[in-house]
């Protein structure tokens, strides 16, 4: 009994405390107006680390050699931080403005959820005087907003297109698929010739494959009413496009056993290792497939829409370079972001590690010079679209939602209206907090 | 006292003892003794927890940690939202009989092996015990990594060994099925936590006298009803206190389903609570919901226990 | 009959260290694997050409040394400290008669069950707090990670000494009495020596929970390099999805390592500390 007793008391104990109203902790983040603005002394950057991190720390060594020659008495500090522990890292700097860098790269994607914290700096002002922000392109500069204001410098872009296997299409008599119908049938034509081959290897948790799908057949995944969003993944639209994609992870295309589990570098890496005659990559995964056992045997084109000529809307992935909000050398700060994330360095950087660049020109002149990049310089430039650039996407991606619904159907536990009923659902109810 | 003794009613015999004997001021001694581990425990464990119980009741994220957007009491409201979300229901009971078997199992292999143990000869009982202690000092990231590489699809022993034996597993996937995800996660577990209870029955084992043990074949008792009657009554305490440590640990699970399954799962099949707890709240940032699942796991895990502590007193 | 009995148990005892020790065995050999031999599936249970490229890697991508000897300080630091306050609690606990006994124990129990994750929030701000105070165990150093740590092991700790402090009879402490012994001479000269087998094995949870952790260190160590603790380091080269097997289990068998030598070096206490308890 005293067992009892003891975990009573120790329950309305603490039941008490908590109905005597102390509030949790806040970080005090009301001073921000009057953050001083050095010029001088330790500018702190982070950039997240590479899997081959050396070239993208030449680049940098130079820019910060560069800039640190310019100014007197600014070192620049930088620290590169593995993406996958990135959450705890930047919540804890804006939980702790002490800690905080000055300067940080992150994905477009994260955005929204760092802006509802007051993470970063709005640069809407100094874009505009900045002569080379009129060369950025549109749609990717886009993905650096949330309501009209601007908070980063696209550093980078990445877009996804078709990969196939060019020995093999070669052997069967195939062509590059130009409708996403077609994609589907030559799919399972290969598998049905090649049994030791996936068809195309796309997976259940390959979100930037999916929504091209959905995107192509005129869906979306969500809309905005005004200030609110809703999920519209349940439109006869999207839902045309999501089964689209769905049938792919299929026995005669590409075994759910095998492909309901993977990621987008999973089923790149999957296609990079023989294993399947196409696949949805980016063009950052060239080194990865060229250096797999594929070789040079392969080639991109766009990936098709629903008509012949079309191309399927990517997703505009890419990382920003922005200005922490709770920085003590804004000036200084916004001068670095314009030296990295420029013309003369985003180039270097695409000479180091083949990255996209932003600018429009500096995206032509790279096409000229390297053919692998045209399906993916004609992908972008047919227009890509975004994820709902909303706090609650981080909720919704963190939830796995769509990759739930695609894992429902494509294991059968589900058909396509039930999974995406539900998955409208449980975003609906993200988007309403 | 209701809690496992763990010497069988000796320390209440002993303490009184030792009250009435030389020293009286025993409440400030105690609080002398307590004090450094409680100074830590309040500064770091208790407030916290109180903390846990104030963020359940706030509408709470990171835009609310950071400052940026206003605090707004919910009461109850997150406790709702969980509790009718059907998910959490599904979850917990896969949890409940997860952890149930990864205990049972535990604790299964963990006895036989120590009374095999105390079986074998010096030689091939060290060896087993140094065994024993590498799978225990495995760290957990690098144990289920190291278990998820064995059975790999492409690249695993396992598939390889089996499928040149002529079974039709070249390219299986052993998480795809939910039991066998379950199955194989729960495999890993039991790898990694048998050594404790291993380890602690075998010292058991060896601290009965053999006197004991000899008096009782003596008196004409089978091998069987010496073990039941003599040798498990003062296991016992040890046992239990070990089977309490198995539920929290096992209960709690983290590492290894989210390593193993890749974050829960085909479509979250193989969720446990402090996944989905993760997956749901933390890794979305409603620290609010989390923290409401995680005074709700609390209050679970004490009354499971509660329930094993007074299971135990009844028995004879 | 119990000779062939024997010769069975010794039998089985073996070929369960054999299973037991297997997963180990193949983490150790896959990390010493050339690419290839990985790459294709090769069971063979040993390797011709044993390369050590897949621990260079993780060596050379890394300030390796700085964080293993960051996990070793936090690790050592907080089995010291939780030794001393653990051992003294445990003494009143079980020794000393006073109200609320059971509420201690049963909050001791209800520390365990908390889900870690839950906390970490809560925890992230007392240790910004307490770093105005005591800087040295604010955000972003070594000494957030100890005191955490501390506390997190504690109660298990106790909960585990209270068993051996219990088992030393009373007399022991009357006659020590009857010598003129006080009793804090009589805690240290006489008890803590006692239950040395326990301590060890409090010792070895301790150390392991603080040397796996990187929840915490993920936490608190926002900026800066120099206090990266191991884990931290090493979550680099935890992407599976990336395939490279061979650098998963160079990465894991460095981390396992440590804690492995400390195990074997404290294991002939350890058998005797964990069961201890029903001594007496």
């Amino acid at each position: 009994m005293r067992f009892r007793r003891a975990v009573a008391a120790a329950v309305l104990g603490s039941l008490a405390g908590a109905a005597l109203g102390c509030a949790p902790p806040q970080a005090n983040s009301g001073d921000q107006g009057q953050r001083s603005d050095q010029t001088t002394g330790e500018l702190r950057v982070w950039l997240f680390q590479e899997a081959s991190n050396e070239p993208k720390e030449a680049v940098v060594e130079e820019a910060v050699a560069e800039f640190e020659a310019a100014h007197e008495g600014v070192t620049v500090n930088v620290e590169y931080l593995p993406v996958d522990g990135r959450a705890s890292r930047f919540n804890g700097a804006f939980n702790d403005p002490e800690s905080a860098p000055d300067v940080a790269e992150f994905g477009n994607t994260d955005l929204a959820g760092y802006t509802a914290s007051n993470g970063f700096a709005d640069l809407t002002d100094d874009l505009e005087r900045w002569p080379d922000g009129a060369d950025l392109v549109p749609e990717v500069l886009d993905t650096a907003r949330v309501d009209g204001r601007t908070y980063g410098v696209p550093w980078f872009t990445g877009t996804r297109a078709l990969y196939y296997r060019t020995d093999v299409f070669t052997e069967l008599g195939l062509k590059p698929p130009t409708t996403l119908a077609e994609l589907t049938e030559t799919a399972r034509a290969i598998r049905a010739a090649r049994s030791d081959l996936y068809g195309i290897s796309v997976g259940g948790k390959y979100l930037f494959a999916l929504l091209p799908f959905i995107w192509a057949h005129g869906g979306d995944i969500a809309e905005r009413n005004g200030e609110t969003w809703s999920a519209t993944i349940d439109s006869p639209a999207a839902r045309t496009g999501f089964a689209r994609y769905t049938e792919l992870i299929a026995p005669d295309i590409c075994p759910p056993q095998q492909c309901a589990q993977l990621t987008g570098s999973q089923s790149v890496a999957a296609f990079a290792g023989g294993k399947a005659a196409m696949t949805i990559g980016g063009d950052f995964n060239r080194a990865a497939v060229t250096e797999g056992a594929v070789g040079d045997r392969f080639a991109v084109v766009p990936l098709p829409g629903t008509a012949p000529g079309e191309i399927a809307p990517a997703f505009a992935g890419g990382n920003l370079l922005g200005v922490f909000a709770s920085t003590d050398r804004r000036t200084l700060a916004w001068e670095f972001v314009r030296l990295l994330g420029g013309k003369e360095y985003q180039r270097a950087l695409y000479d180091a590690m083949g990255t996209m660049p932003t600018f429009t020109d500096v995206q032509d002149a790279v096409a000229g010079a390297d053919p692998f990049l045209r399906p993916f310089i004609e992908t972008v430039q047919a227009g890509t679209r975004f994820v709902p650039a909303t706090p609650a996407w981080t909720r919704i991606d963190a939830q796995a939602v769509l990759p739930t619904a695609v894992q429902q159907v494509a294991t059968g536990s589900q058909d396509v209206d039930t999974a995406t009923s539900a998955a409208a659902a449980e975003m609906d109810a993200a988007f309403a907090g | 006292m209701a809690l496992p003794p763990v010497t069988p009613a000796a320390p209440a015999d002993r303490t009184r003892s030792a009250r009435q004997g030389p020293h009286r001021d025993d409440g400030r001694a105690a609080l002398l003794y307590l004090a450094p581990a409680a100074v830590v425990l309040l500064a770091l464990m208790a407030y916290p927890i109180y903390q846990l119980v104030v963020i359940s009741l706030h509408d709470y994220g990171q835009a609310q940690a950071s400052g940026a957007a206003p605090l707004v009491f919910l009461g109850l409201e997150n406790y709702r939202t969980l509790l009718g979300d059907p998910q959490f229901w599904d979850v917990l009971a896969a949890t409940v009989v997860f952890a149930a078997v990864c205990v049972v199992a535990t604790m299964l292999v963990g006895t036989a092996l120590a009374v095999l143990a105390s079986r074998a000869g010096p030689v091939p009982r060290t060896l087993l015990f140094l065994a024993a202690l590498g799978a225990w000092a495995t760290p957990t990231m690098a144990g289920s990594y190291v278990w998820l590489f064995l059975f790999d699809q492409d690249f695993g022993l396992v598939n390889e060994v089996l499928s040149s034996l002529g079974l039709p597993l070249s390219g299986h996937s052993w998480t795809f099925e939910r039991l066998s995800a379950f199955g194989l996660v729960a495999a890993e577990i039991v790898w990694c936590s048998f050594p404790f209870v291993m380890v602690t029955v075998y010292a058991g084992i060896t601290a009965i006298p053999r006197e004991v043990v000899e008096a009782a074949a003596l008196d004409g008792a089978s091998a069987v009803r010496t073990a039941t009657s003599v040798v498990l009554p003062i296991l016992r305490p040890l046992l239990a206190i070990a089977t309490i440590q198995s539920i929290i640990w096992d209960f709690k699970v983290f590492t290894q389903i989210y390593v193993m399954t890749g974050g829960g799962g085909v479509a979250g099949q193989n969720l446990v609570l402090n996944v989905f707890a993760y997956q749901k709240a933390f890794a979305g940032e409603q620290y609010g919901l989390g923290a409401a699942i995680g005074v709700v796991m609390t209050v679970l895990l004490l009354a499971v226990t509660g329930l094993y502590v007074r299971a135990q007193r009844w028995r004879p | 009959m119990a000779a062939v009995r024997r010769r069975a148990a010794d039998v089985a005892c073996l070929a369960v260290a054999l299973v037991v020790a297997f997963p180990l065995y193949w983490m150790v050999l896959s990390a010493l694997r050339p690419a290839g031999e990985i790459q294709a599936a090769d069971p063979r249970p040993w390797t011709l050409a044993p390369t050590v490229d897949s621990f260079r890697r993780v060596l050379t991508a890394q300030d390796f040394g700085r964080y293993f000897l960051n996990s070793l300080l936090v690790a050592v630091v907080v089995v010291a400290l939780s030794l001393v306050a653990s051992f003294l609690a445990a003494v009143a606990l079980t020794r000393l008669r006073f109200r609320g006994r059971t509420v201690l124990l049963v909050m001791l129990l209800v520390a365990q069950m908390v889900p870690v994750e839950a906390l970490t929030i809560p925890l992230f701000f007392l240790v910004r707090f307490y770093g105005d105070v005591v800087p040295a165990v604010g955000l972003n150093q070594l000494g957030s990670l100890v005191v955490v740590h501390l506390a997190f092991s504690l109660p298990f700790a106790i909960w585990m000494l209270r068993g051996f402090t219990a088992a030393v009879p009373a007399e022991l402490e009357e006659a020590a009495a009857l010598d003129g012994a006080s009793r804090f001479r009589f805690t240290w000269q006489v008890l803590f020596p006692l239950v040395a087998p326990g301590l060890v094995a409090a010792s070895v949870v301790s150390f392991v929970h603080a040397w796996n952790d990187f929840l915490f260190a993920k936490t608190f160590l926002i900026s800066g390099t120099e206090t990266r603790t191991l884990p931290l380091g090493l979550l680099v080269f935890f992407k599976p999805e990336e395939q490279d097997w061979g650098a998963i289990m160079a990465g894991a068998t460095l981390m396992t390592i440590p804690v492995l030598v400390f195990f074997v070096a404290v294991q002939r206490h350890l058998v005797s500390g964990l069961g201890g308890s029903v001594k007496g």
